[in-house]
């Protein structure tokens, strides 16, 4: 349990499981760039269950209209408020699209109105520096979605640290590539995953 | 010739002049023994002011005997010790007194509180108050009872009996920073975050990766000028190794997790070093015994002066050691993260807090500032023995009140004699 376990939510709507090759990704990323002690698979974890507990970050993601049972509300606002990091991350690139709809309402009717990360927060920071706030993704570049570049990433924070971070960007599918791609890239594009686990890892 | 009647009243006249010739003896005798051994006097709890006026302004005995119930109060405790410069010996006893004292310390911790350690007989109940009413009540073990007061009024009381001790606390505590030295993973987070929402500053050094660490705050000197305490997660605290050591045996704190010991130069003042880890079975820490669902990494191999404060079972889960002026405490609990993410009760994160700030209470270095504070009577008794020396058994042969004694063997006597006198006037004997 000392391990950094990468876990992936499963929540009882939508499609949860659509981005399947993120974790090793992210896994390969984190063993390469730091010491963390990390646990070479991931696991997938029911919000409602008990579970979630034992993972303090979380990957969430999807295409598809989300709405929690009550249980699963009730345990992410106990984990976030235990201090978890959820990370959410819409799937569909579009802010007019039903999964951040309806995400957004979760999170709204759970902890109120998010918070606009500023570009110099320390999470662009803690590890890889990234100078203009959170990285874009070829999907945001190459028009999908809601062809938007977004250039801020929302949070509920908890005693001044991010406790959900809301992503518009479509991580899911910029790190959702089969593990032997990464050797032909000229950029990895995954560093910005070893900031989010780092900073949930150290604040 | 005499009547029957009137002989009988003859014997009983003799009868009565023999009587008012005993006491008249008895006085006698009574007045040539206080002579000889000067006047004695006795009284109890309930009785000693009154019975202190009347020692200093209407008589002066030589002795004094209090049979006490519960220890007298200050003014009371001094006057008796003052009565021998006025040639009263003063002798006391009380068989049902307890000896008991309290100490009331200020709590190295932001959240303040005081510690209240109460010494006193195995088995007996200690209820513990303050101006308000009872705080709570515990039957003392051989080390007396310890309890935490998130709140401490002005004084505190531990009733033990009849007697009750009174304690404060006498000072105000500087607190310095923590250092956390430990690697990326969960126990360090909230190990930060819980102290740092209990109200501490927190530097950090955070192992990550070859390419750089993660550092809170400027780590510089590490001397008790700048750290009320150091927290060692595992053994990459080990590079300020030396200097945590010097640290400690200067005065500071240290908190380490059995893991750490692995460096060498923090086992050197470890209380003992780190078992086999007992993984845990991913079950949620309960809320009456949150830390048996923790993994542990026992401690074992203790130091000879180390000092065992919990056991898992058979294995030792904390244990603290003296290191030159400084203190060291030692956890096997290596993730003890889980109690406030995954603990039952709503309180979890609370209580996980509340118990990582007792540890670093246990050690933390703080400057001390003296208070004013109220009257105290912290160790009735011992100030008791202190003031009038030890007890002396109460034989019971001295009178309760020698004056009440002669006034009734005065009373026996005129009685005798005015029946004695009656009689004989009421046979027409003169």
């Amino acid at each position: 349990m000392s391990q950094f376990v990468f876990a992936t939510a499963e929540y009882a709507s939508g499609d949860w499981e659509s981005a399947p090759a993120l974790p090793e990704n992210v896994i390969d990323t984190l063993a390469k760039y730091t010491t963390i002690d990390v646990a070479p698979v991931g696991v997938n974890v029911k919000l409602s269950s008990d579970e979630l507990f034992n993972y303090p970050f979380v990957w969430m993601t999807g295409h598809l209209p989300v709405r929690f049972t009550d249980a699963e509300r009730r345990n992410v606002k106990r984990y976030v408020e235990r201090g978890g990091f959820l990370m959410i991350d819409d799937h569909n690139h579009d802010i007019t699209g039903v999964f951040h709809k309806t995400v957004n309402e979760e999170i709204e009717r759970l902890f109120g109105k998010m918070t606009r990360l500023p570009k110099d927060h320390e999470l662009y920071r803690c590890f890889f520096v990234f100078e203009d706030g959170p990285p874009n993704t070829h999907h945001e570049l190459n028009g999908y979605g809601d062809d938007l570049l977004h250039r801020y990433l929302d949070a509920v924070l908890v005693n001044g640290r991010i406790g959900l971070l809301y992503s518009s960007k479509d991580y899911s599918s910029e790190w959702n590539f089969h593990a032997e791609t990464k050797k032909f890239m000229q950029q990895d594009p995954t560093k910005f995953a070893v900031n989010l686990i780092v900073y949930a890892l150290t604040r | 010739m005499r009547s029957p009647g009137s002989a009988a009243r003859s014997s009983l006249e003799w009868l009565l002049r023999g009587a008012v010739l005993v006491l008249l003896a008895a006085y006698l005798a009574r007045t040539i023994r206080a002579q000889r051994h000067g006047a004695e006097e006795r009284a109890t709890s309930s009785e000693l002011r009154s019975a202190l006026a009347r020692w200093s302004t209407v008589v002066a005995p030589d002795r004094v005997h209090v049979v006490l119930d519960h220890p007298p109060a200050g003014l009371e405790r001094d006057w008796l010790a003052a009565l021998p410069s006025a040639s009263t010996a003063v002798a006391w006893s009380g068989p049902t007194l307890l000896p008991s004292a309290i100490a009331v310390e200020p709590r190295a911790d932001p959240a303040r509180g005081a510690e209240v350690s109460v010494a006193a007989p195995a088995g007996t109940m200690v209820v513990l108050r303050d101006t308000v009413g009872p705080l709570d009540s515990a039957r003392a073990t051989a080390i007396g009872v310890r309890a935490y007061l998130p709140k401490p009024r002005r004084t505190t009381d531990a009733v033990v009996g009849p007697v009750v001790a009174r304690g404060a606390v006498h000072d105000s505590l500087s607190l310095k920073k923590l250092l956390v030295l430990g690697p990326a993973n969960w126990e360090t987070k909230f190990t930060v975050a819980a102290l740092e929402e209990r109200g501490w500053k927190v530097d950090a050094h955070i192992a990550l990766s070859p390419k750089g660490d993660v550092q809170q705050g400027e780590i510089g000197a590490i001397d008790t000028a700048r750290y009320s305490a150091v927290l060692a997660i595992d053994s990459s605290a080990g590079r300020y190794g030396e200097r945590i050591a010097q640290y400690v045996r200067s005065g500071g704190g240290l908190v380490l997790w059995s893991p750490a010991t692995k460096a060498r130069s923090l086992a050197a003042i470890a209380p003992g070093t780190a078992g086999m880890l007992q993984e845990d079975e991913g079950a949620a820490p309960s809320d009456t015994a949150p830390r048996a669902a923790l993994e542990l990494t026992p401690i074992t191999q203790l130091a000879p002066d180390a000092v065992v404060l919990e056991r898992r079972g058979n294995d030792v889960a904390l244990a603290a050691r003296r290191v030159g002026s400084g203190r060291v405490i030692e956890t096997g609990y290596t993730n003890s993260w889980r109690w406030r993410m995954a603990g039952a009760g709503d309180d979890a994160p609370e209580q996980h807090r509340a118990w990582l700030a007792s540890l670093v209470a246990n050690v933390a270095y703080a400057g001390r500032t003296v208070i004013p504070t109220p009257p105290t009577d912290v160790a009735p008794l011992a100030s008791l023995i202190e003031r009038l020396g030890p007890s002396t058994p109460d034989d019971g042969q001295v009178p309760r009140d020698p004056n009440a004694i002669a006034r009734w063997m005065f009373a026996m006597l005129c009685i005798a004699l005015i029946i004695e006198w009656a009689s004989r006037r009421l046979r027409g004997v003169k």
